[in-house]
This record gives C-alpha cells, sequence and structure tokens, in this order.
C-alpha cells in the first residue's frame, strides 16, 4: 500500500471512533447515575415520622417497598405525589422520606395532596446521605428480601412506575 | 581569602541540603482531626451543587456530610474507610479526583503521541531526497546516433 492511501486509511481510523464517542455521549443522561446500593441490602434506619410515630426500616422488611425521597419545595414531587398515590390505591407499600424540609412543610404537603402512607423525617440528612440520594425526587425499589433492584432519579411515571414495580415482583 | 571561597561554598551547599532533607523526611506533623476532616470534604463532590466539593459547599446535604466525616473519624475511621464509606453509597460519581487510571494516563499519551507524531512529521523534512543518479558517459553508438540526428536537423 502506498503512503498516500495509507494516510487516507487514517481518516476513518481517527474520525469514526471519535464520531462515535461523541454521539453516544450525547444520548446518554448526565443524571443516570448508577447507584451502588443496586444489588444491595437497604441502609437501615429509624426516624420519627411527620405524624410523630416511629419507624424502624426493620419493620418494613419481608414483603417489597418502595422508598422515596421528596419534599414540599420540590416541584416535580407534586406531580410525582398522584403516581405514588395510585400505586397506594393499588396496594403498594411506600414509605416516603422527607428530604431537606421542616415538618410544618412537610405536613402541610401532605394535607393538601393526601397519601396516608408512613413519611419518615431526616432532620440531619443522614438517611438521605447512607442511601446516596442526590436530590428529591428519589425513589428506591426494594424487594421483599431487603435488596435494592432499583434506583429512579427525578419524578416517576406511571410508565416507569410499573415498569419498575415489576422488578422488585409487584404486579398491579 | 580567595583560599576561604571553596570550603564556604561547600559548607552552604551542605547545610542547603541538610535543611532540605530534615525537611522531606523528618517527621510530617500528623494532620489534626478537623484538617483531615477538611482534606476529605475537599475530595467529594457536593451531592445537590453543580461543581463543588463537599467543603466549599452549605447546603443541608453538604452539612450532612461533613458531619458524617466527623463522626467516621471520631470512630477511628481512617481517611480512606471514610471516603470508601460515601463511594459505597454514592458510587464513583462522589468523588471529585477519580480513582481509575485512564483519565490520568489519556491526557499524558495524547501529548506523547501527538509530540511522536509532530517530531516524526518535522524529521520527514529534514531528509534529503536520495541523490540523482550519476551521468553515465555517452558511448561511441549513442554519441553517433546524436550527431546523426542533429545533423538530419540542420538539413
Amino acid at each position: 500500500m502506498t503512503r498516500s492511501r495509507l494516510r487516507w486509511l487514517l481518516v476513518p481510523l481517527l474520525i469514526l471512533p471519535l464520531s462515535w464517542l461523541l454521539f453516544t455521549g450525547l444520548g446518554r443522561d448526565p443524571a443516570d447515575i448508577p447507584s451502588p446500593l443496586v444489588g444491595r441490602q437497604m441502609p437501615a434506619f429509624t426516624a420519627t415520622t411527620v405524624d410523630g410515630t416511629d419507624l424502624d426500616s426493620a419493620t418494613l422488611a419481608g414483603q417489597p417497598i418502595v422508598v422515596n425521597f421528596w419534599a414540599s419545595w420540590c416541584r416535580p414531587c407534586i406531580a410525582e405525589h398522584a403516581v405514588l398515590s395510585a400505586a397506594a390505591d393499588d396496594g403498594v407499600r411506600l414509605v416516603g422520606i422527607v428530604y431537606q424540609d421542616s415538618v410544618e412543610g412537610a405536613r402541610a404537603f401532605r394535607q393538601r395532596y393526601g397519601g396516608d402512607w408512613p413519611d419518615a423525617l431526616d432532620p440531619t440528612g443522614a438517611i438521605a446521605v447512607d442511601f446516596g440520594v442526590t436530590g428529591p425526587p428519589e425513589t428506591f425499589f426494594v424487594d421483599g428480601q431487603g435488596i435494592v433492584r432499583a434506583r429512579h432519579i427525578g419524578p416517576l411515571t406511571p410508565e416507569a412506575m410499573a415498569g419498575l414495580l415489576a422488578e422488585i415482583g409487584v404486579d398491579r | 581569602m580567595r583560599g576561604l571561597a571553596l570550603p564556604v561554598a561547600a559548607g552552604a551547599l551542605v547545610a542547603l541540603l541538610a535543611v532540605a532533607a530534615v525537611q522531606l523526611l523528618g517527621p510530617i506533623a500528623p494532620l489534626s482531626h478537623a484538617e483531615q476532616a477538611a482534606a476529605i470534604a475537599a475530595e467529594l463532590r457536593c451531592p445537590d451543587c453543580q461543581g463543588l466539593s463537599v467543603a466549599e459547599s452549605r447546603t443541608a446535604a453538604a452539612d450532612a456530610i461533613r458531619s458524617e466525616i466527623d463522626a467516621q473519624l471520631a470512630a477511628g475511621r481512617s481517611a480512606d474507610e471514610v471516603r470508601q464509606h460515601f463511594v459505597d453509597r454514592y458510587g464513583e460519581w462522589i468523588l471529585l479526583t477519580p480513582d481509575e487510571p485512564l483519565p490520568w494516563v489519556l491526557p499524558g499519551a495524547a501529548l506523547v503521541g501527538g509530540l511522536a507524531g509532530l517530531a516524526a512529521w518535522l524529521l520527514r523534512g529534514r531528509t534529503r531526497p536520495a541523490p540523482a543518479p550519476a551521468p553515465v558517459p555517452a558511448g561511441e553508438a549513442e554519441r553517433r546516433r546524436i550527431r546523426d540526428e542533429v545533423e538530419s536537423l540542420d538539413a
């Protein structure tokens, strides 16, 4: 092969992998950060709920559960609340964890938008750190053995909810 | 006086080397608890900020991570164990300086590759073209042919 033909071969050799890298990079969601918690035991926690009762995560074991981090100041959480309520109405077990919010704010939100699943307060943010939460809304799907099967960042849509519930063996 | 210059210079050099050796090899004062906590916080990404470390941020999440660092150090964990505690929860994403070698090696490799390419390109112009073959003296038959051609032109 002559020298000039070799040079032309360099063009696809350099440009094709570079274009592939850029195009796949464009398609990637920067918010989609893999959680190291997936496949591991859910972090244990004890907390006081918005209603003033005690909540120990050990009492949640045995059945699949959805752990939802939310805040009353979080606008996407309002839209998501309808999806959570629909799931709760279908018998899905939920527990909310109030993220960087006041008790009053959380209570007002619950009074306005409804829902009767327990909401744990996390005044120091220690529970959120244990779950590696980056910001609300963020939801963890835990199976009956207490293993985290999925983490969803951002508001849940009904479709996402159905798909993720299926991963923890909940069929609605 | 001149005779003293060399010993004085040698003495000064030895003194300088000794100071440098003490500085480099001498016992380093162990970092205080607060210094260690600040160093770890500076290496962790604030989860709900854009491009800030936990040390630089005043969000509640950064506060929570800082108090967790303090609690872990107070419990006697090493700095590496504390870092790993957060990697186990947030993933490698939480580290502002990557642990994987590739991001560190790649820029250096690209630089060396680029310099090698540039050097090759610059040196290629230096190599001289092969000298033209020496003219072969024309033989008798050749001379005759040329003479005949020239004469035919003149005719």
